[in-house]
């Protein structure tokens, strides 16, 4: 079954409470911070706290990465050392801008898998990129490695580095989100969106939610629970798409066993990119096993 | 005196202060907190062994307690006496 990532919560790595209780308000996955929500004097406190986290608190179904400290900074690889051995589907790493970061932050993971004896390239590698250059490179970056799985265009840090500020519509982000959502499907790997900052705003969310997922994103980042049903929402197909979506993939079905190529649903002539759509539209309802 | 501090007064956390010790003075643990004394022992249970663990027989704690579990009180003892013992940062 394909796994979902329609959500994934911040939560602050210093911040017992939320990280205890994050996964309770049931978003696809969880992200321990151990960067922008953690400041310079707390990095141990909060490293420590994590790894005990991840070795005490069951997430349930819950994908758990962590977000490490860029590559540019004394932290990463000791935050790489505490969070690996602890058994977490992956890590997010900030300000990627060349596949070479991916390459060492890969052969860093490698080395710490095979020290604690653990099935090597299971650590799973989410991509922030948050400059122009990053996103430049969006493309290599995403097939730098196998252990790449998303990648995700940065929000306010992108607009400093694009010499910007935040508009109402976000106009200053369209061209960044369309190259790494063309970048992540020409890799195979996920496109996952950005946080939208507003927490009061539900229909600014929901409106950015539909865009983003109209232009082919999977998901997006939250930093709030409250903002977890309305992306669900947004991203779960509803009954009347379900019901159309089996209709299709039936006569499909139904078509190949009798060695015919057209289909015709509802008297219109369906194609293979309308069936193709269709089963995807029931693997994100979790009806159809399969998947990237 | 040399200190060092992890965590916060936060609800679920604790504040725990580290200071130095002279060698063969052992561990000395005070705490704070509302319904402090409920949970006295298992404060002081947690807060030995994770120093134990450490290898740290010298060091006076102070740990001002707001309902942090033995998971959060394990890692906020460690941060503060690994930051004192200078390993860190």
């Amino acid at each position: 079954m394909m796994a979902l990532r329609r959500t994934m919560l911040y939560l602050p790595g210093n911040n017992p409470n939320m990280l205890m209780r994050g996964h309770l308000f049931k978003p696809d996955g969880v992200i321990l911070d151990l960067e922008d929500s953690v400041s310079l004097g707390e990095k141990e406190a909060a490293r420590t706290l994590v790894r005990e986290t991840l070795k005490n608190v069951d997430f349930g179904e819950c994908e758990v990465t962590v977000r490490i400290n860029g590559l540019d900074t004394p932290f990463w690889k000791r935050d790489l050392e505490e969070v690996i051995p602890w058994g977490i589907d992956g890590i997010r790493v900030p300000k990627v801008e060349t596949p070479q970061d991916v390459k060492l932050l890969d052969e860093a993971i490698s080395e710490i898998e095979n020290k604690h004896n653990l099935p090597e390239g299971k650590v799973q590698i989410t991509c922030l990129l948050e400059t122009a250059l990053g996103i430049w490179n969006a493309y290599h970056i995403a097939t730098a490695s196998k252990r790449v799985t998303a990648i995700c265009p940065g929000g306010e840090d992108l607009r400093a580095d694009l010499k910007t500020s935040r508009s109402e519509n976000s106009e200053e982000l369209v061209s960044p989100r369309r190259m790494v959502v063309l970048a992540a499907h020409a890799a195979k790997v996920d496109p996952l969106d950005t946080v939208f900052a507003d927490i009061t705003d539900d229909e600014g969310l929901r409106r950015e939610t539909q865009w983003v997922k109209q232009i082919g994103y999977q998901g997006k980042s939250v930093i709030h629970p409250n903002q977890i049903p309305i992306i669900h929402d947004v991203f779960t197909p509803t009954e009347k798409e379900i019901a159309q979506a089996q209709k299709i993939v039936q006569a499909a079905k139904e078509a190949a066993e009798k060695g015919l190529g057209a289909v015709s649903v509802d008297g219109k002539m369906v194609d293979r990119p309308v069936v193709k759509r269709a089963e995807y539209v029931l693997q994100r309802a979790g009806l159809l096993e399969g998947g990237e | 005196m040399k200190t060092a501090q992890a965590g916060t007064l936060e609800s679920m956390d604790c504040l725990v202060t580290a200071s130095a010790a002279e060698r063969g003075k052992g561990i000395f643990i005070t705490m704070e907190g509302a319904n402090i004394a409920r949970f006295r022992d298992s404060i002081l249970k947690t807060a030995k062994a994770t120093l134990q663990e450490l290898g740290i027989k010298d060091v006076v704690l102070s740990i001002q307690f707001n309902g942090a579990n033995d998971v959060v009180l394990k890692a906020r003892v460690e941060a503060a006496a690994r930051t004192l013992m200078g390993g860190e940062e």
